[in-house]
């Protein structure tokens, strides 16, 4: 058990380092990517549409979710193929990869948030101490669904490689399927239904309803939440039982 | 420990691996039968047949046969990295696979960050690594390296590092594949001196090897593998025999 904590540890600590080793902004890169993707939407939008401080803020904290979904999925997805050498030669909780891959995920998007306060300052936002829970709830729905969801696409992965580009187009139609750039009252209300079955739209929703306008939430914001945190943990838990059932023979595989 | 107890238990070990014969990898040939992808052709190639082996405390069991004959599977079987398709395996106590030197060795990282992330993955404790980082880095002189990333040292630097950090794990089960000394001559000697004290110290010791050598010097016991079977089993010279003869 020991042994679990401090390898989940080394590989968090070594793969984060790695990543941006020898560029020479190095971890700025964590909050660039998303700062840029957030410049070119608001430019964009704000020349076309009347817009808000809310949807300025908004827009930001919609596209740090976001990046935190696809970065932990996409890394989750690679954790095992990536660590294939060293799953060839020794016994360790292959899990351990997983696990690793998307907290460095969640690390990044907490980097992420501290832009986001910097960001505050000069665009106000209004939140409340019950509406910060909301937002909390809303990160640990998307961590944990975000880890159901790699434990699957990990083990697939090295089996069928088409896996990788079939999740990269999937999480780019998931971005714009997500209210992220628009509002949801924009839309039609056939196109509405669509768009609110997936779960990332209330996930977004509540996380900006807590941050940005707290004044606003209320009880039944936690109950709704709640049920998507649910489904989020349905997911985790199918995610685990197919992960121990078929991850013996993975050495295999490769 | 209990001496009369086997601490690896082999019972009816089988091992076979699945082999293609023809692959389809574009998208025409795929949509000329698209089932295949959940059958493709192939067989089931059995590696190890039928494998029975006791290894008792204290033992130092050499295994040799040529090319291909299984060998390396049954060591990452015995290291828990593959499952055997029948049969049983026991192991009990804690293993060290030295199946290859500097598993997880980053060309990116300093020699020191190398140490802390291979032992870690050896099972190793950072507590206990921070006690022995001296001694490692004594061990595999390199003193004045450990600051410089890995990509920087020479092959033989980096196997002499490998080398002293596997050395430090307590284990109670080596598992050894072709890895009984490296570096110069000089390192080798120490090499072999580390393996000494492992028998003197009664520790069990897996060694896969081609080196007739360091059998017959080692070895308290040896098995040949051919054909998925222990064609001669026991004393080390007629294992060396067989071998030779093929």
């Amino acid at each position: 058990m020991n042994n679990y904590i401090e390898l989940l540890q080394e590989f968090i600590k070594t793969d984060f380092q790695l990543r941006y080793k020898n560029s020479y902004l190095g971890i700025v890169w964590v909050v660039l990517k998303p700062l840029a993707t957030f410049s070119v939407i608001y430019v964009i939008w704000s020349n076309i549409f009347k817009l808000g401080a809310d949807y300025k803020m908004g827009l930001l904290l919609g596209i740090m979710i976001m990046n935190f979904f696809s970065e932990a999925v996409m890394m989750g997805m690679d954790s095992l193929m990536s660590k294939a050498g060293i799953i060839l030669k020794t016994k360790f909780p292959r899990e351990i990869t997983i696990y690793s891959a998307v907290t460095i995920a969640l690390i990044d998007f907490t980097l992420n948030m501290i832009v986001f306060v910097i960001f505050s300052f000069f665009t106000p936002i209004h939140p409340t101490l019950i509406g910060l829970l909301l937002f909390m709830m809303a990160v640990i729905c998307i961590f944990v669904l975000t880890m159901g969801i790699s434990l699957f696409l990990s083990l697939m992965f090295i089996k069928l490689r088409d896996i990788h580009n079939l999740i990269e187009v999937g999480i780019q139609l998931i971005f714009w399927a997500t209210p992220i750039y628009y509002t949801l009252e924009m839309m039609p209300e056939n196109l509405k239904k669509i768009i609110v079955l997936n779960p990332l739209t209330l996930i977004v929703t509540y996380a900006r309803k807590g941050l940005i306008t707290g004044s606003q939430v209320r009880t039944e914001d936690f109950l709704q939440l709640g049920i998507v945190f649910l489904v989020c943990c349905l997911v985790l838990a199918l995610g685990t039982i197919f992960f121990k059932k078929k991850v013996s023979k993975i050495a295999e595989y490769f | 420990m209990d001496e009369n107890k086997p601490v690896v238990q082999i019972k009816n070990l089988k091992k076979s691996f699945f082999l293609p014969h023809e692959r389809h990898d574009s998208l025409v040939e795929f949509m000329a039968n698209p089932l295949r992808i959940f059958k493709p052709k192939g067989e089931q190639f059995t590696v190890l047949k039928d494998i029975d082996l006791d290894i008792y405390p204290g033992e130092f069991l050499g295994i040799m046969g040529r090319n291909g004959s299984g060998k390396s599977t049954l060591l990452k079987i015995l290291a828990g990295v593959y499952e055997p398709t029948s049969g049983s395996v026991k192991v009990e106590g804690k293993v060290v696979p030295f199946l290859e030197l500097g598993v997880g060795f980053n060309p990116q990282l300093t020699g020191k960050e190398n140490v802390f992330l291979n032992g870690i993955i050896l099972g190793m404790s950072k507590d206990l690594l921070k006690k022995k980082y001296d001694e490692i880095v004594a061990f595999a002189e390199l003193e004045k390296f450990m600051d410089m990333p890995l990509k920087n040292y020479s092959s033989g630097m980096q196997v002499r590092l490998a080398f002293s950090i596997a050395i430090m794990a307590d284990a109670d089960i080596y598992i050894l594949d072709e890895v009984l000394a490296v570096g110069d001559v000089e390192f080798q000697k120490k090499c072999f001196d580390v393996f000494r004290n492992y028998k003197e110290q009664k520790k069990t010791v897996i060694l896969v090897t081609h080196a007739a050598g360091s059998v017959k010097d080692f070895c308290t016991r040896a098995v040949f593998l051919k054909d998925g079977v222990f064609q001669v089993e026991g004393d080390v010279d007629k294992v060396i025999d067989a071998y030779n003869v093929g």
